[in-house]
């Protein structure tokens, strides 16, 4: 040990252990204080004076109006933010949280950690890769589909609240986004490169994969030629929409067989950039992924006949394409991050578990069809499968389709979001929203809806109404309402499978 | 999926006898376990190791990550530098994948070259066979009192210096070298420049001078 005592330019001290170096990333070099709880990260080069304003804000101003506002606590987990500045010598350090210890892998890879991967950090890279997923990762770290999807909700809402308080993170990658799938987890690191549009512009363009096509296609213009694109809020959008279709399909939309130069440089440039085209398009079929030129750990994941990107069902689909397809090269048209909130959120209630205990992924999403199957295992569904399609009330006895449905399966849960359109799964859900109202069992052979807190629940058929405590039968084409109160739901069920 | 190949041409010759040869070999060590550590690299680099000393002998082909082993490394004989840039370059042109009209290439080569002497045969021949392939970054290291305006003919600016009276020096550099090979951000002022020089490497640790 070699501590050092440090103040930083608030006067706050800090005890640092020099001879403990945590990491060193591409631009800072990271040391442990002497309880652990906190990291300073010295600059290797000195930051300059628009990077020292805009540090100066990130510990202070933009910090304090997310987190030291009501439900600011919620946000903790979410990012790893700097919250003091030290100079010291001539150099320039960033105080920050240590890392939680889910974010570093606590078996490491397959075969005793071959790879020596147990204690590091879990960069996304490593599922964001089928080949990583399959031949590398210990099982135990993998976590399941439907945990890919509780992370990326994570990471989108993160990102979001950024948008909402008028910043870009800029440099979004699996680099600068830890994960932990197996909790469901993830922490938007690297806050430093915050842009502000207007205001403080971005040092880089970006990580590879993930630099947004109007930026590659730039990248050759001096700085400051206005034609120039750098990254702002419209890139993170894109850049999101790569995160989320990696870790759930474990390959990059836009890396397929198409050549545009003989030249391994340009053709990344051209192919990233100005030529982008998604291997999934509808029409143009030239990018497709290329099954044959990948290593067997890559498939069948590499192959998007067999995995296409409609296994993440409609709404992710439909955010996809706005990505992808329609605001690929139209910054203005890609989908917000609350856009893809909000689909990872709906699709969560089409996800049903694999019935096969061997199967890789554990869920799938539900695919609309009269005898559905896992698209990862081919395993099919055995016995009635119930599908509550969700109306809500707007005034006068009316119903409306939410364009929303809830799958059943054992020991689902009903929560306040499914009962009333007027609630949001989002971080300003208080604590009575975040617990369960009734859950859903397979039993005797009938699938059984256990009211558990619902005051109002009713069978619009019979008339009859089913109080706390008690239960219903649940039968094709039967109407129950949730809730009689404004935006209250009815759902209407139909039975798959049968 | 395209591969990025490194080449590691490091200095055998009788001056590195001893502490330097000793901390090459631990170097090499720690870079092949830091890569394997990196899912990046995990996936796309291949490293070949080249070693000079009276002749250039390549000791590991192009080889994968997880298949690599550290080769024996002894250090005995003259500094043939013009030697190991034409055989690095022979190999490259036999074992890199070319881009063709169906199947996507290799990435460019990384070249990082290490020597603490002068060259002691014809090294602009070598330089001249070495001109004729495509690199990206090529990186020379002088080591101690290694002849540095050699290195900055072959690698332009980009040449660093590091002493291996300083411990950690070499296994700073090495842990540099690993940080270069992952994908990392690009900054605004570098991105998209034709030649690929230090400064779209990340930044040196203290310990390795840039020789201006």
């Amino acid at each position: 040990m070699s501590i050092v005592k440090l103040k930083a330019t608030d006067g706050t001290e800090f005890e640092f252990d020099s001879a403990n170096q945590a990491g060193s990333g591409g631009m800072k070099d990271v040391y442990f204080s002497k309880d652990k709880k906190q990291v300073v990260g010295w600059y290797r080069k000195k930051p300059d004076y628009n990077s020292m304003e805009r540090l100066r804000n990130i510990v202070g101003v933009y910090r304090e109006r997310i987190f030291q506002q009501e439900g600011g606590a919620y946000w903790e987990p979410l990012f790893c933010w700097p919250t003091h500045i030290i100079e010291d010598q001539g150099h320039i350090g960033i105080v920050m949280p240590t890392y939680k210890s889910h974010f570093f892998f606590q078996y490491g890879s397959k075969n005793d950690d071959f790879l020596s991967i147990k204690g590091k950090e879990k960069e996304g890279k490593w599922f964001a890769s089928a080949n990583h997923q399959q031949k590398h990762l210990d099982p135990r770290e993998r976590g399941n589909w439907l945990s890919y999807f509780t992370t990326c909700i994570k990471i989108a809402r993160s990102v979001g609240r950024l948008h909402m308080a008028g910043l870009a993170h800029s440099d979004l990658s699996y680099k600068n986004v830890l994960v932990d799938p197996a909790g469901g987890n993830a922490c938007i690191i690297d806050i430093d490169t915050l842009v502000v549009p207007g205001r403080y512009p971005p040092d880089v363009v970006g990580t590879p994969d993930f630099i947004a096509p109007e930026v590659m296609a730039t990248l050759k213009l001096p700085v400051g030629d206005p034609k120039k694109h750098l990254p702002r809020i419209e890139t993170d959008r894109h850049a999101l929409a790569v995160l989320v279709y990696m870790y759930l399909l474990y390959r990059h939309p836009l890396r397929g067989r198409k050549i545009h130069d003989a030249d391994p440089q340009k053709d990344e440039e051209l192919g990233m950039g100005e030529k982008a085209l998604f291997i999934e398009h509808p029409t143009d079929s030239s990018n497709r992924s290329d099954p044959a030129s990948v290593k067997p750990g890559f498939l069948p994941f590499a192959d998007t006949s067999k995995i296409p990107y409609t296994v993440c069902g409609p709404y992710l689909k439909e955010v996809f394409d706005k990505a992808f397809i329609t605001g690929l090269h139209s910054p203005d048209q890609r989908p917000t991050v609350q856009d893809m909130e909000t689909a990872l959120v709906k699709t969560v209630d089409l996800a049903q578990p694999c019935a096969n205990p061997n199967c890789d992924q554990k869920w799938f999403v539900f695919d609309n069809s009269n005898k559905p199957r896992c698209p990862f295992c081919g395993t099919a569904f055995v016995g009635p499968l119930p599908v509550l399609n969700l109306y809500s009330s707007r005034g006068g006895g009316k119903f409306l389709p939410d364009n929303h449905r809830l799958m059943v399966y054992s020991n689902q849960y009903l929560y306040p979001w499914h009962v009333s359109r007027l609630v949001f799964p989002s971080a300003r859900l208080t604590e009575a929203q975040r617990k369960p109202v009734g859950y859903f069992v397979f039993h005797g052979g009938k699938w059984l809806l256990v009211n558990q807190t619902l005051p109002g629940l009713k069978d619009v058929g019979t008339g009859e109404a089913i109080l706390p405590g008690n239960r219903v039968e649940l039968q094709n084409d039967q109407k129950l309402l949730l809730s009689p109160e404004e935006g209250g739901r009815l759902v209407h069920i139909q039975m798959a499978n049968v | 999926m395209r591969r990025l190949p490194v080449f590691l041409l490091l200095d055998t010759s009788g001056s590195m006898f001893g502490e330097p040869i000793e901390q090459v070999k631990n170097g090499v060590q720690m870079l092949v376990s830091a890569l394997r550590q990196d899912p990046y690299a995990l996936e796309t680099a291949f490293l070949s190791v080249i070693t000079f000393d009276s002749n250039a002998t390549e000791k590991v082909p192009l080889t994968e990550l997880t298949a690599f082993q550290v080769p024996a490394l002894t250090a005995q004989g003259a500094t043939s530098l013009g030697d190991a840039l034409t055989l690095v370059a022979d190999v490259a042109s036999k074992q890199l994948a070319k881009t063709t009209s169906t199947t996507k290439g290799d990435w460019k080569p990384m070249v990082f070259i290490m020597t603490d002497g002068a060259p002691t045969d014809d090294w602009k021949k070598g330089l001249g066979r070495f001109q004729q392939e495509k690199w990206g970054v090529v990186v020379g290291c002088a080591v101690n009192k290694g002849d540095a305006t050699v290195l900055q003919q072959i690698a332009g600016e980009a040449v660093v210096r590091l002493d291996t009276s300083d411990h950690s020096a070499m296994a700073k550099f090495f842990k540099w070298v690993s940080a270069s090979v992952s994908s990392n951000s690009k900054a605004v002022e570098t991105a998209g420049k034709e030649v690929e020089g230090l400064d779209q490497l990340p930044p040196p640790p203290p310990e390795i001078k840039v020789v201006v």
